[in-house]
């Protein structure tokens, strides 16, 4: 990997790598050792899973937005935005329900589960590695393998999300969907106006983690490499 | 002649007796003729329909109360002529409310109710207001103020399939907002007793108060506009109501101004467009306002600020596209700064590795040599 890390930051580098013009232009032409070794890493329900949630979420981001400032913008119809919103909101909810349905069945639930043994120190180091490791061309201190696909934050990050965030944001759009149905559990929470607090503050999180998460995903060996993974499911060891 | 008349009659005997002089127009009051319509028995001479009017509900209806009686409304009724088993003529003609309602009935005429006469159905006033039990409706909700209007004729669920939320707005907006769109707006601030989960009347908001309907306003509205209770003298009412032990919230609903114009109800060209509601500047915003019914029927408005929406009392209101009246205002700001942060953090750091690509290399080259 770190052999890999090296021809990657050679084709980096070189007379223009100083700008960001010519590293944009390095970014469209990845360099790959033939000679590594392909692991399957991404299960085929997953990358599914992965595609049908990134697709959809775009578009609940969109139609989110033409609902929230509804009369300032016009990407959509005020109507047409709610209609697709809650449509798609039910597909992702059903996705996510088949996605933890797969890793309770699979076993592969644990991968998002933290092992606290040496969770501090392992933090520190991937901390280290994206504020200073990466810019002098270390090597990420977590290397991928099927039994261990995320580093340490990826994995708490990942836990947070789908165990806590995204069903709070299932839950309130649900309850939103139809306030007068709901209208006890939405009492409950302290009134609709608490219920769409907490919805539209989590579909700003989650539009700011979608740019993380895209940055994020072009930090592989090349800038397409991890994209290009959750397609075909094997990423380079 | 049958039982019921034959008692009647006897009693309009004795009634005429007891006074001295024959019953005319002018001595008929209300009591004399619920001594027959009283009766709950009581039908046309034809036996269909009946023709009882509950004396209870007449007593509390506005007209009542506003001092209109029987003989006000049905105008042919004529001098009584006691030795006939019916002591007025019949059929007495339907009644002219637009005698009164003018305007009401001026606007009636242009809407699609009065449209619907072209094809034989009759739909007159009592239809939706009812006939002796008329009330305020101003302070009741509107579930329940459709329910004794269009409601009774109209299964608004069957259709409306395209409006989302459906039963949300049949809840909290009333019908004429939609389909009579040239009416001004309100929303309506009705009070709500959290610890017993019911709607307060007037009376006890007042009673808790110690005050009346006239020095409701008066005792918390004391800036500059004293005919508009502000943000902060709102939530100064609802501290009061707090600490004499009464815990409210409210509940907001978006009535039409009560205008005669609302009687010109529309199909055709009723309201589908979402974005003349659910949008910050949106004119019924600057219509806030409370109704106290008194107990004459009358109607007490009091204004209030648009600000007051944004109290947390009012937590159960909420449109999309308010956000220019929603206290959640910052959280747009914080939530659009959230994401540019994201996006300048992505970019910093892009940068970073551009200019730092230079200084890879070189260490790239020399691992590469020190290998050789």
């Amino acid at each position: 990997m770190e052999v890999m890390n090296a021809i990657v930051e050679a084709g980096l580098a070189g007379e223009e790598g100083a700008s960001v013009a010519g590293l944009t232009r390095k970014l469209r032409k990845p360099v790959v050792a033939a000679a590594n070794k392909m692991v399957y890493i991404h299960h085929a329900p997953i990358r599914v899973w992965h595609w049908v949630n990134a697709a959809a979420f775009v578009v609940l981001l969109l139609t989110g937005v033409q609902i929230r400032f509804a009369g300032r913008l016009n990407l959509f119809s005020l109507e047409e935005a709610i209609h697709l919103h809650n449509y798609v909101g039910f597909m992702v909810i059903s996705n996510y329900f088949l996605w933890l349905l797969y890793n309770l069945g699979s076993g592969q639930i644990r991968l998002y589960l933290p092992n606290p043994r040496g969770m501090a120190r392992k933090i520190k180091e991937q901390v280290v590695y994206y504020t200073y490791g990466i810019f002098r061309g270390d090597p990420n201190p977590h290397q991928v393998t099927p039994e261990d696909k995320f580093n340490v934050m990826q994995q708490q990050t990942y836990a947070i999300i789908m165990f806590a965030l995204i069903p709070l944001q299932m839950a309130t759009g649900l309850f939103l969907w139809e306030i007068k149905r709901f209208e006890n559990y939405i009492n409950f929470m302290g009134g609709v106006r608490i219920v769409n607090l907490l919805h539209v503050s989590l579909f700003f999180f989650f539009a700011a983690f979608l740019i993380g998460h895209i940055y994020l995903a072009t930090l592989g060996h090349t800038p397409l490499a991890h994209i290009k993974a959750m397609f075909t499911g094997y990423e380079e060891e | 002649m049958n039982r019921k008349w034959g008692m009647s009659l006897a009693m309009l005997v004795l009634a005429a007796a007891m006074s001295g002089a024959a019953a005319s127009w002018a001595a008929v009051d209300n009591g004399v003729c619920l001594d027959c319509h009283g009766d709950s028995s009581l039908t046309r001479k034809d036996g269909e329909g009946s023709v009882f009017v509950d004396q209870k509900s007449f007593q509390y209806s506005v007209h009542n109360i506003n001092g209109i009686g029987c003989l006000d409304c049905h105008t042919d009724v004529g001098d009584l002529d006691v030795s006939q088993a019916v002591p007025h003529k019949t059929p007495l003609a339907a009644v002219n409310c637009g005698g009164c309602h003018e305007q009401a009935a001026s606007q009636y005429r242009l809407g699609v109710h009065q449209k619907a006469s072209h094809k034989g159905i009759i739909i007159q006033c009592q239809a939706c207001h009812g006939y002796h039990d008329v009330v305020s409706n101003e302070n009741k909700p509107v579930r329940e103020r459709e329910n004794r209007s269009c409601l009774k004729c109209h299964n608004p669920g069957k259709y409306h399939n395209w409006l989302p939320q459906k039963e949300t707005h049949f809840t909290y907006v009333q019908c004429t907002v939609c389909h009579a769109p040239n009416m001004p707006h309100v929303i309506h601030l009705r009070f709500y007793d959290l610890a017993k989960r019911q709607f307060l009347e007037p009376e006890r908001v007042l009673a808790a108060l110690g005050t009346d309907f006239d020095g409701f306003m008066p005792m918390f509205s004391r800036d500059a506009k004293p005919e508009e209770m502000s943000a902060d003298e709102f939530e100064n009412m609802v501290f009061a109501l707090n600490r004499r032990g009464l815990y409210v919230g409210f509940h907001a609903e978006l009535l039409s101004q009560n205008d005669p114009r609302v009687h010109q109800v529309t199909k055709v060209s009723a309201k589908r467009a979402c974005a003349d509601c659910h949008a910050a500047n949106a004119p019924f915003f600057d219509s806030v306002a409370m109704f106290f019914v008194d107990q004459n029927g009358g109607v007490h408005q009091y204004k209030l600020d648009r600000k007051v929406l944004e109290s947390y009392s009012v937590s159960n209101f909420y449109l999309p596209g308010s956000g220019a009246v929603s206290r959640l205002r910052p959280l747009d700001l914080g939530g659009i700064l959230l994401v540019l942060g994201a996006g300048v953090g992505v970019m910093l750091h892009l940068a970073g590795r551009a200019a730092t690509a230079p200084l890879r290399k070189r260490r790239h080259d020399r691992k590469e040599g020190e290998a050789d």
